[in-house]
């Protein structure tokens, strides 16, 4: 489709603001945190940073178990990515491929999951995790991260299943394959863009999760990223520095995953779409 | 991960060393506190490490909380059996942990170490009621007002003593580029102590009657939450949503020429000139007319909730061991300058006077501590001590009296008035 | 709209002849995913109702049955519906600009142009990272002493002298509300760009050919192929963004004097400020039941009907 000039100033335009705010504020961040500290308050701020130091870095790497709290953070994120993509995708099998009767109500009832505010289910679940030793332990996050993962992840994938043609399905019945092994051997491969956008998102839903983490983890060996950073914050002292160099790490690792699998995430949720 | 380390290798240590102390598991005692900047967690964990190694028959670790979740968290974590065994704490905290349970009343190690070292009567006093000591002192801390030479000098100014000298002080000091004073205006703890230190040097330091009634609307309070007012209007645009650190953060960035604070000697040291003749400091101004001048001040204590014979034992040993003058002035300057001493001998403790810092800055150290004789806390005042204040500070009410007047603009009066009605809301 | 397309080409016959039997064995694949909602839902959801009816102020401690009286305390109580007011501006405004937002650059994103794939995986940049690094970003960004926004504004002429953003009400709630947004608009960029892919060019095409504008044609063509997808969003959407609450808390911690107090920030200061468990306990219920009514209606009113069997 040809686009006019007219057409062209009003993309750029758009793009160029998309890039000024999704962007910019990410380039700021890491270029203040390379500034020693005089430059990080002075009142005239600069674009381009005067000094460079890596001593924020430093400190944070020495003074905290950052990456104990990285490690901690992709367990949790990893176990609920597992979890969610499981039981999300056989959901969403179930539901859509098998068309089962009154499968909307089912799927409404699912996500209803979001009416329920956080705030409501965590003490009751405080006390529940407690009950069963789970207080101060990884698990307890996984599972609490799932459950706001998955009822969206079963929309996510309802899609792709929908796309599969039938017919294959039936041959690999007529040669004598069971369900699961349906499922398993040819659903899930074809499924696979749909796959990952669900394991993407599960584990980006993980990794940003800041309130359960932050009440339901009581040690510091098992605090998540979010929790170890906003530890950093602290209230006496605002350490700029130290504050935007902890920033950036925590931000850092999803931005490498996301170079490594994020186009997977965005063609998935299209892939799907399209018929 | 710096941790695991070293304890690790003590506990391996250890059971080579003393295998008959081994058999028997050891005590574990966890300490909880709020102190998160990572050179005092540090700073802790050295002082844990030496007592570990000591103490063979006892492992003490620390967990660091932050005071945005403890209100939750540690009730939370009491009610589920999975509490610490030492809770540091601030007055207004112990009592909402009495009520939940498990606090043991430290009244005769107090007395055993108040014979040895001699406790600050004002630090021990805020935790005497319903018949126990509810926390042990550990440190105190006080607010001062902190400046620079050169920027009065260069105004030709004096130091403010009075209101009107203050008020003056703040305007000359306001400048293109600088902010004569930056003072808080949002719900929170800082708020409640700048107000505070308002309050006590217009002589409204007493929240309550004697008979535990509020006396809140008075015409004292009134006029601090009035001038209080007219001071923010030479304050930052963004101070109204400050906490301690960017009120720190303005002063040394030389964006606001006073503040009120416990010390800023760290952050002045490391992020700004760090001259030490120039940092000024002085007590908190009085009202016109007013004689003494006071300033709010915490007594910090150690709460052990414990009910396990062996764990009291342990953290009574470990609470001692921090209180020993060569470890208590260590201990204090995690944060030098910060934490002052509640004993007797650890104001003279040659550990507390000769570190670094502390030797760089010590006529400001000398001054935070005259400062924090006159020190008071609300609801805690003159003897009198009315735990119910504790809803009263957890939902930050002089906080929000304040906002009433400096946020939405009404008479002092009008919200004086409406905070006592907040205030007799939640102690019913 | 493709599902009815799609429909006769799967006609039911050829379905039939397992129906029963894999009813019985699909319902299988849902229930795990209905019992872990079942446990972490379900189960917490009755503690807090049995809460509801008791007396407990901080957590942990006893209480005993009141019946009804906090529901009648929060159901009388102003605050309770200033913050519920105050919810409702919180929901619409994040929808407004999310919205606004999202459409723009899905509907830039859809165009061909240089760059194109790299702009798909970046622009969800501000959606990867955590509440925490989002309130460090901005708290930065908008400071009142030396941060980029306040001298670029001053330097650019527009305010004279250094704002404070989260200083007074009406800036604060501006503030947070874009804040949120800008965290999340990219996320539904992406889904809604997905839903646009999935709307034939064809019917474009055919459109153009009658002579239907730009504008006609978003109203005739996107919007309706986009029902499905919007339907969920506007669903999970509402309800989550009504639930938030870490954003507001870091930022604001609900002020200046309360003008981002929403309902959840006011149910977490009741629960663990003032120390009245079981009030906050009856307000997350009304507030439930609220958000229920709304989704029933919502599904009710909004739900693509092709979609059933």
């Amino acid at each position: 489709m040809q686009r006019s000039i007219a057409g062209n100033v009003v993309l750029a335009t758009c793009l160029m603001f998309l890039f000024v705010i999704v962007i910019l504020p990410f380039y700021w961040i890491f270029s203040s945190s390379i500034k020693i500290p005089q430059e990080i308050i002075s009142l005239t701020p600069t674009l381009v940073p005067q000094s460079f130091t890596w001593q924020h870095y430093g400190k944070l790497l020495n003074s905290s178990d950052f990456l104990l709290y990285l490690w901690n953070s992709l367990q949790v994120a990893l176990g609920t990515m597992v979890i969610t993509v499981v039981l999300s995708a056989s959901a969403a099998y179930g539901l859509y491929r098998l068309k089962l009767p009154g499968r909307n109500l089912v799927f409404q009832i699912i996500l209803i999951t979001y009416a329920f505010p956080g705030i409501l289910l965590l003490i009751p679940l405080y006390g529940m995790m407690s009950r069963m030793g789970l207080i101060d332990t990884i698990p307890a996050l996984i599972i609490i991260n799932v459950t706001f993962a998955a009822p969206f992840a079963v929309w996510m994938m309802r899609a792709f299943f929908s796309t599969i043609p039938v017919e294959i399905e039936d041959a690999a019945a007529l040669d004598g394959a069971n369900r699961l092994q349906i499922l398993l051997r040819i659903l899930f491969p074809l499924a696979a863009p749909g796959v990952a956008s669900i394991a993407i998102f599960a584990f980006i839903m993980s990794w940003t999760e800041y309130m359960f983490a932050s009440v339901l983890i009581i040690s510091d060996e098992r605090r998540t990223l979010p929790v170890g950073l906003a530890g950093i914050i602290g209230q006496y002292q605002v350490d700029w520095g130290l504050l935007l160099a902890g920033s950036a790490l925590t931000a850092f690792p999803v931005i490498i995953l996301f170079a490594l699998v994020g186009r997977n995430f965005v063609r998935g949720l299209t892939a799907g779409a399209m018929k | 991960m710096k941790r695991l380390p070293v304890f690790v290798l003590l506990i391996a240590l250890l059971a080579l060393v003393v295998p008959a102390t081994a058999q028997d598991d050891p005590v574990e005692v966890t300490l909880w506190h709020m102190e998160q900047p990572p050179h005092r967690v540090e700073r802790i964990q050295e002082l844990i490490d030496e007592f570990n190694a000591a103490n063979p028959d006892v492992v003490v670790s620390q967990e660091v909380q932050s005071w945005g979740d403890i209100y939750q968290k540690a009730p939370a974590a009491v009610a589920a059996g999975n509490a610490p065994e030492i809770l540091f704490a601030i007055p207004d905290f112990t009592p909402i942990l009495k009520e939940v349970g498990g606090l043991q009343s430290m009244e005769t190690f107090i007395e055993e170490i108040d014979a040895e070292y001699d406790f600050v009567d004002t630090a021990v006093e805020p935790y005497s009621y319903d018949g126990g000591v509810w926390a042990v002192p550990m440190y105190n801390m006080a607010h001062s007002l902190w400046y620079r030479e050169s920027v009065f000098e260069e105004a030709g100014i004096e130091v403010p003593t009075t209101w009107s000298e203050w008020l003056a002080a703040a305007e000359a000091l306001t400048t293109e580029d600088r902010y004569g004073i930056g003072i808080p205006a949002n719900r929170q703890l800082y708020t409640d102590q700048t107000v505070y230190n308002l309050m006590i040097n217009s002589g409204a330091d007493e929240i309550y009657n004697e008979d535990g009634t509020l006396r809140f609307n008075n015409p004292d309070t009134i006029a601090a939450f009035e001038f209080y007012n007219e001071l923010s209007q030479f304050s930052p645009p963004d101070s109204p949503n400050w906490t301690w650190g960017e009120a720190e953060a303005c002063f040394a960035s030389g964006g606001c020429a006073m503040i009120m604070q416990f010390t800023v000697i760290t952050t002045y040291d490391t992020q700004a000139e760090g001259i030490a003749e120039d940092l000024g400091i002085a007590p908190i101004p009085v009202m016109d007319g007013m004689e003494s001048a006071g300033t709010i001040a915490y007594s910090n204590g150690a709460m052990v909730m414990t009910d396990d014979e062996a764990k009291i034992e342990a953290s009574e040993r470990f609470l001692a061991f921090l209180l020993e003058p060569e470890n208590y002035g260590r201990f204090l300057n995690m944060e030098p300058g910060l934490f002052l001493p509640v004993t007797a001998a650890g104001s003279e403790a040659e550990s507390f006077w000769g570190d670094p810092l502390v030797v760089k800055y010590q006529s400001q150290v000398e001054q935070m501590v005259a400062n924090s004789q006159s020190g008071r806390l609300f609801g805690f005042t003159n003897g009198n001590t009315f735990p119910s204040i504790a809803s009263i500070s957890a939902q930050n009410l002089l906080a929000q009296t304040l906002q009433l007047v400096v946020i939405d603009g009404e008479s002092a009066e009008d919200a004086v008035a409406e905070g006592q009605a907040l205030m007799e809301e939640a102690i019913e | 709209m493709q599902q009815a397309k799609d429909l006769p080409a799967n006609p039911p016959q050829t379905r039939r002849p397992t129906f029963s039997a894999s009813n019985l064995y699909g319902y299988l694949f849902v229930l795990p995913i209905l019992l872990w909602l079942g446990a972490t839902i379900l189960y917490p959801l009755v503690s807090a109702v049995m809460l509801s009816f008791q007396d407990v102020g901080i957590i942990g401690t006893g209480g005993e049955f009141v019946g009804l009286e906090n529901y009648a305390d929060v159901l009388t109580s102003d605050r309770f519906w200033e913050a519920g007011g105050r919810s409702l501006v919180w929901v619409f405004g994040n929808a407004i600009v999310q919205t606004l937002l999202a459409f723009i650059t899905a509907l830039a994103l859809k165009q061909v142009f240089p760059g194109q794939k790299i702009a798909r995986t970046w622009i969800i940049l501000s959606w990867i990272v955590p509440t925490v690094v989002v309130v460090v970003i901005w708290r930065w960004l908008l400071n009142a002493s030396g941060g980029i926004i306040n001298y670029a504004l001053v330097g650019l002429g527009f305010i004279e002298s250094e704002i404070g953003f989260f200083s007074s009400g009406n800036s604060a709630v501006t503030s947070v509300i874009l804040i949120n947004s800008w965290r999340w608009f990219p996320f539904l960029a992406v889904i809604i760009l997905a839903g646009l892919q999935s709307i034939s060019d064809d019917l474009y095409d055919a459109a153009a050919v009658d002579g239907a504008s730009t504008v006609q044609q978003f109203w005739h063509i996107t919007l309706p192929g986009l029902q499905p997808v919007l339907f969920v969003l506007g669903l999970v959407g509402t309800l989550l963004s009504f639930n938030v609450f870490d954003i507001i808390w870091l930022l604001t911690g609900g002020g200046p004097s309360s003008a981002t107090t929403t309902l959840p920030v006011y149910i977490y200061e009741t629960a663990f400020r003032k120390h009245s468990l079981s009030e906050a306990a009856a307000m997350s219920v009304v507030v439930s039941l609220f958000l229920l009514a709304f989704a029933v209606v919502f599904i009710r009113y909004a739900a693509p009907r092709l979609e059933e069997d």
